[in-house]
């Protein structure tokens, strides 16, 4: 199990507890998180799935492959160089056991 | 969510619906429809037909239960079994071999500068041709089919080749009523697609470019599937952008205030190209199966039951979008499900927002002051699976 908090503008978080090996996108949709889109299914293509990642996380996410770098630049709410991430790109594994993002204004 | 039936609703049966309406203008249909219940029996397509925004995208979503891989799919009889008809992990291995081709970086690398010289040069055509010309098949088609032409890699084609066989292979796809002479003509297309790929194939292997066909030239990829997925690419890959473009530009000069707000501020064309695939869909149904007895939002679906996504009638939702039947680019911005969801999420949505919104919409509107309606022809749409402009007669100032 693993522990992730999604931060909304208006104050409210979202703390779910989700099986290892489920995607930031994967938990918030199938939770009914609000949004967190992901139009095409965890594919990398749509941008739909964008997050801030809070500071302390930073160090222990995954690199920002090609394609998630070129869908990074095609965000609604604007790109922060050090947190913006795509949450179907973040798998939640035994090496990233909690995390905590804040969710973007507007995905699409 | 879907599970298996237990106190779901029976489904409704919508005897009155007919293809010519639907054809007409599906819109009213599908209001009616979603008001009753968001899935009915539609005997003259025989299909259930999902008319609710939540059903459409739940169906997307879950390919287990809501197969893309259909029964006597007349798509695959038109094209071959191409990704749009295999679900994962089969469509995920073509549609990988699409590669980065389609991606916002080659778009930005490579297409862009092709997309504006295409602009540029049927603007040309659609001005020499004068006011009173057809905005459709003046500029919006050739501009998409030489777009799609010059991505693909069809070197030994022409943008018309590109039309005709976009036309009657998809006119194949939906040749439910099973007129013999639209097969042939289908087939007829099949086949010179056939000949296109096995000439250029070879060529791009020793030459290859940038081209979607270079980048399966190098793949060890049945040609099969080549040829099925080049199909379905020819298909959609010339409809949507062209009739975005068309729809667009009709909803903008039938909306004065929205025009001049746009042309004000340009970094607008974006939303207006939103809501143009909201307002109309341009791929506005498409097939699923489902995979077992099951329930979708409430209703009671058999296994086998042949499916109709009405993409175009869950973007007018109420319960989604306020006011949806009405073009407006100052709505809140909400997901619509115009390029599908999930797995199918349209590979080709990237080039549409590039080469429409960034480029033909602006350039338009600045070459052609006082772009207008021509008033002595009215334009015409028309289609509900495929909807988009049959003719869109424009006039604007002659300098
Ligand atoms: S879900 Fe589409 S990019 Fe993440």
């Amino acid at each position: 199990m693993a522990k992730l908090s999604f931060h909304h503008n208006d104050g409210n978080v979202d703390v779910l507890d989700v099986d290892t090996g489920a995607s930031v996108m994967r938990a918030a949709v199938t939770n009914g998180v609000p949004g967190i889109v992901g139009e095409c299914g965890g594919n990398a293509m749509c941008a739909t799935c964008h997050v801030y990642v809070r500071e302390p996380y930073l160090a222990s996410l995954p690199e920002i492959s090609d394609d998630e770098e070129e869908m990074l630049d095609c965000t609604a709410a604007p790109r922060d160089e050090a947190r913006s991430r795509l949450g179907c790109q973040l798998v939640l594994d035994n090496g990233l056991a909690e995390l905590e993002v804040d969710v973007p204004d507007n995905q699409v | 969510m879907t599970q298996e039936a237990t106190d779901a609703r029976a489904v409704p049966t919508a005897d009155w619906v007919s293809i010519a309406d639907l054809h007409r203008d599906p819109f009213p249909i599908y209001r009616t429809l979603r008001e009753e219940a968001p899935v009915h029996w539609v005997p003259a397509i025989n299909r259930y037909l999902v008319t609710s925004y939540e059903a459409c995208h739940i169906v997307e979503n879950d390919q287990e239960v809501f197969s893309a891989n259909e029964t006597d799919s007349l798509m695959k009889r038109a094209m071959g079994h191409s990704m749009l008809r295999k679900d994962d992990p089969e469509h995920q291995a073509d549609r990988k071999s699409y590669g980065s081709v389609l991606r916002p970086k080659a778009i930005k690398q490579t297409w862009d500068a092709i997309f504006r010289n295409n602009s540029d040069k049927f603007l040309a055509r659609l001005k020499a041709e004068g006011p009173g010309a057809d905005l459709i098949w003046e500029y919006a088609a050739p501009y998409a089919a030489e777009n799609l032409r010059q991505i693909m890699g069809f070197h030994n084609a022409s943008q018309e080749d590109m039309q005709r066989w976009s036309q009657t292979m998809i006119d194949g796809t939906g040749n439910y009523a099973d007129d013999p002479e639209v097969w042939a003509k289908s087939e007829k297309s099949s086949a010179e697609v056939d000949a296109a790929i096995d000439e250029i194939l070879p060529r791009l292997r020793k030459n290859p470019d940038s081209s979607l066909l270079a980048g399966l030239a190098s793949m060890p990829i049945p040609l099969d599937a080549i040829r099925a997925n080049m199909k379905m690419t020819i298909g959609g890959g010339l409809n949507e952008p062209r009739d975005v473009l068309g729809v667009a530009v009709w909803a903008l000069l039938s909306n004065r205030g929205q025009l001049d707000q746009v042309t004000a501020e340009p970094a607008l064309f974006p939303t207006v190209f939103e809501e143009s695939v909201r307002w109309i869909a341009p791929i506005g149904m498409y097939p699923r199966e489902t995979t077992r007895n099951t329930e979708l939002e409430g209703m009671q679906l058999p296994a086998g039951a042949r499916l109709g996504v009405a993409v175009g009638a869950g973007n007018r939702d109420p319960k989604v979008f306020d006011d949806p039947e009405v073009f407006d680019i100052n709505r809140p911005k909400k997901p619509h499900l115009a390029f599908g969801g999930g797995n199918h999420f349209c590979a080709g949505a990237w080039v549409a927002r590039a080469s429409v919104a960034a480029i033909a919409l602006p350039q338009l509107f600045n070459a052609l002051p006082n772009l207008r309606l021509d008033p002595d022809q009215p334009a015409t749409e028309a289609g509900w699976v495929f909807r988009g402009m049959t003719s869109l007669p424009v006039v604007w100032d002659q300098p």
